[in-house]
């Protein structure tokens, strides 16, 4: 038994040990500097989008690998990727599916047991993947439910171009670098040091709050007020199952589905 | 079961949201009350979890309803009449949940305590009760892993590993008292929690246990275990302590069969001591006043009366001996030392006149044997003389006639050392460490003339002397009796 034969010491590594602070700062500037240089001279179209998804998903990424334990250059990696999937996605619907590419490589590094740290080893739960289908169906439905009875949103054909390019920017940058960071890196070192509870707060707090400075929500009171109540059971189920499987699997696969309901609003990216 | 009432309370759920949307009841509608049913089913059967679950179900459904109201009408009696209801439905599924959970906590306490008794009960070893305990430890608790160690005296009795190694968790606990809770051992893609609680009794630690879980342990949870440690300690210092006084009361009762057993063979020893020294008594009586009588009734040649007299004269002695052997027991059995006269006494002297006094008949078979210039040495003279007559006349008895009797003699220190052999069949290894008891006598002897009193009386006048008598014999070889005494400086 541990506690009777392996030696121990008390305490704990910080919280925000690993993160790489050179590479966010970098990434900061070139923000900066677009911003400027936007401020002055007129950009081609989609150049912000592209910094912004390069930079935002890809800040998020990073981290989450840098705290995993990999090397740098795995982060510059995703970021690389990342800009590229967001610029051929402003080429046309058929682009967006780069963002795949991005799950991919994330798929290779896990393949490595590179990102055993994130929940990204073993086997997953099938049980725990069915809890995650239901979750995300669940508060899906009931946005759409709602969305469509309250606010009086129209929903999207499902097989339309625009879900499909939305379906795999979530795939490939949304809900993988959110999960990824928020889940995988934060709500996992959070849980190895304080309890459950602690540890869902703080990750679905850092969670609900990444998506209110996102320019992409709709600023009205009732979206976020909506987006504030969703988000919440969201993160909280996925931190549950998380908790449940040990696995980051699950968690994606309920965002996934509920994002995919999101698409289907009339006003859902 | 639980997943038919899962099941029950969503269909429920599912039937009150239809009926309420099919008859277009709005949030004031009666049929709002059957959410509370789930909502408490699922409370009651799932605890906190299932309060949780059934509120955020119920809410899910039922808040559309209510907002969809407010969105048309704003705040009417009836919207407000659907908040509360929701208020109440989240009330009584968190209250609901939490109490459930909080009873059954308390009831799986108890139950962990009573099966900790249980454990510990009975006259088992600490090693296999621990063991025991893990098993239903691990169980009760929904543990990994449980892990025990006990102080029993200097050894540690571990369950759960081998041993507890240096700078553990365990060991911290068992220096220093006080609990640890580690949040996770870092191994594993789930947090693995570890708490270890001592054992307490009288306030000192005199055991550790520590529980190891996959799931979460609470504050509330590590209290519980708290006091289940110190549940643990009274039982095991219970279970220790009857187990002592179990292993005292068969101690005592080993030590009073013992006990019972020697005072009946000394009971024996003493009614076949009476039989004995009645016969040994009588026998010297008999010859005295059977010589006597010829004595006085006939008239003998001077040679005939001069022989009778020392007939007389011998039986006499041995009378005389028998009587103080008699006497120097009952002072012995009363606690009292030889009473001792103690002159510098030559030991050469003491053996020949011994040797002499045994020679008659077996003339040359006593051989005394004296290292040269050995001291005199600081002894009573009465008392050496009945040593070593009691000692010869032993030598003689248990010999095959005409076999050697030695009395030897040599310094040893501060001591002389006398020792008395023959070549005799020797004494049996079970009656060599009796023979110097009262009233014992080797059972294969008992044709043989004697009180069983000689030698305990030899040894008590050896040790009132200051010296030890030991023995050493070999079948069919001979025995060897050495004494020693102080030697005048």
């Amino acid at each position: 038994m541990w506690a009777l034969v392996r030696p121990w010491r008390p305490g704990t590594r910080p919280l925000l040990a690993d993160t790489p602070t050179r590479l966010l700062v970098a990434v900061a500037c070139v923000v900066v500097a677009a911003l400027v240089l936007a401020s002055r001279t007129p950009l081609p179209t989609g150049a912000m989008r592209v910094v912004g998804v390069a930079a935002g998903h890809g800040a998020l990424l990073a981290t989450a690998l840098a705290w995993a334990g990999c090397v740098p250059g795995s982060g510059v990696v995703a970021i690389v990727l990342l800009a590229a999937a967001a610029a051929a996605a402003t080429l046309g619907p058929a682009g967006a599916l780069a963002y795949l590419a991005v799950p991919l490589w994330v798929a290779w590094l896990a393949r490595r047991q590179r990102l055993v740290a994130l929940g990204l080893a073993g086997p997953v739960p099938r049980r725990a993947l069915l809890a995650a289908v239901v979750l995300g169906a669940f508060l899906g439905g009931h946005l759409l439910v709602s969305a469509s009875l309250t606010l009086g949103v129209h929903i999207r054909p499902v097989g339309g171009a625009g879900v499909l390019a939305a379906l795999a920017y979530d795939a490939g940058a949304n809900v993988l670098a959110a999960e990824c960071l928020f889940r995988g890196a934060l709500f996992n070192r959070a849980q190895r040091r304080w309890s459950f509870a602690t540890a869902l707060v703080l990750a679905t707090a850092a969670y609900v709050a990444r998506y209110l400075v996102d320019p992409l929500l709709p600023k009205s009171v009732e979206w976020v007020v909506g987006a504030v109540f969703y988000l919440t059971l969201l993160s909280a189920g996925n931190c549950w199952l998380f908790w449940w499987s040990g696995s980051l699997v699950p968690g994606v696969v309920s965002a996934l589905v509920f994002f995919a309901a999101y698409r289907l609003l009339g006003t859902g990216g | 079961m639980t997943r038919g009432l899962a099941a029950a309370a969503a269909l429920t759920l599912a039937v009150v949201t239809a009926l309420i949307a099919l008859t277009g009841g709005g949030p004031a509608s009666v049929l709002r009350h059957g959410f509370l049913l789930p909502v408490v089913a699922l409370a009651l059967a799932f605890g906190r979890l299932g309060g949780a679950l059934g509120t955020g179900a119920a809410l899910g459904l039922y808040a559309p309803v209510v907002l969809l109201e407010i969105e048309r009408s704003g705040l009417t009696p009836e919207t407000i009449e659907g908040l509360v209801t929701c208020a109440v439905v989240a009330g009584v599924g968190a209250l609901g949940g939490a109490l459930t959970t909080r009873a059954r906590r308390q009831r799986a306490r108890y139950e962990t305590i009573l099966t900790v008794q249980r454990a510990l009960a009975g006259a088992t070893p600490l090693e296999a009760a621990l063991g025991r305990l893990r098993t239903v430890l691990i169980e009760r608790l929904r543990a990994a892993d449980v892990g025990l160690v006990v102080r029993d005296g200097a050894r540690e009795v571990v369950a759960g590993a081998d041993r507890v190694a240096a700078g553990s968790v365990a060991a911290g606990v068992l220096a220093v008292g006080t609990s640890v809770f580690v949040p996770d051992v870092g191994e594993g893609r789930r947090p693995r929690r570890v708490f270890a609680t001592p054992l307490l009794v009288a306030g000192q630690p005199i055991g550790v246990l520590a529980v190891e879980r996959v799931a979460e342990l609470d504050r509330d949870e590590r209290a519980a275990l708290d006091a289940l440690g110190v549940h643990i300690a009274v039982a095991l210092e219970n279970a220790r302590l009857t187990s002592r006084q179990r292993r005292f009361a068969e101690e005592l009762e080993r030590s009073v069969a013992s006990a019972t057993r020697r005072l009946e063979e000394l009971d024996r020893a003493k009614s076949a001591f009476v039989a004995v020294a009645s016969h040994e008594l009588r026998t010297p009586l008999t010859a005295l006043q059977g010589f006597s009588e010829i004595l006085a009734a006939r008239s003998l040649a001077p040679e005939e009366v001069r022989r009778m007299a020392g007939i007389m004269r011998a039986e006499a002695a041995r009378l005389g001996r028998i009587v103080s052997d008699l006497l120097d027991l009952s002072r012995i059995e009363r606690g009292l030392e030889p009473t001792l006269h103690r002159v510098p006494v030559v030991v050469e002297a003491a053996l020949v006149a011994t040797a002499d006094l045994f020679r008659r008949g077996v003339a040359d078979t006593i051989v005394v044997d004296c290292a040269p210039a050995l001291p005199p040495v600081d002894a009573d003279p009465d008392a050496l003389e009945r040593i070593l007559t009691n000692l010869v006349s032993n030598a003689v008895k248990y010999s095959p006639p005409g076999s050697e009797v030695r009395l030897c003699a040599r310094r040893a220190g501060a001591m002389v050392e006398v020792a008395v052999l023959d070549r005799g069949a020797g004494i049996p290894g079970d009656a060599l460490a009796r023979i110097f008891e009262p009233y014992y006598r080797v059972p294969a002897t008992s044709t043989v003339r004697g009180t069983g009193l000689g030698l305990a009386v030899v040894k008590a006048l050896v040790e009132a002397h200051g010296g030890v008598i030991h023995v050493e014999s070999a079948r069919d070889a001979g025995t060897r009796v050495a004494f020693s005494l102080p030697a005048v400086p």
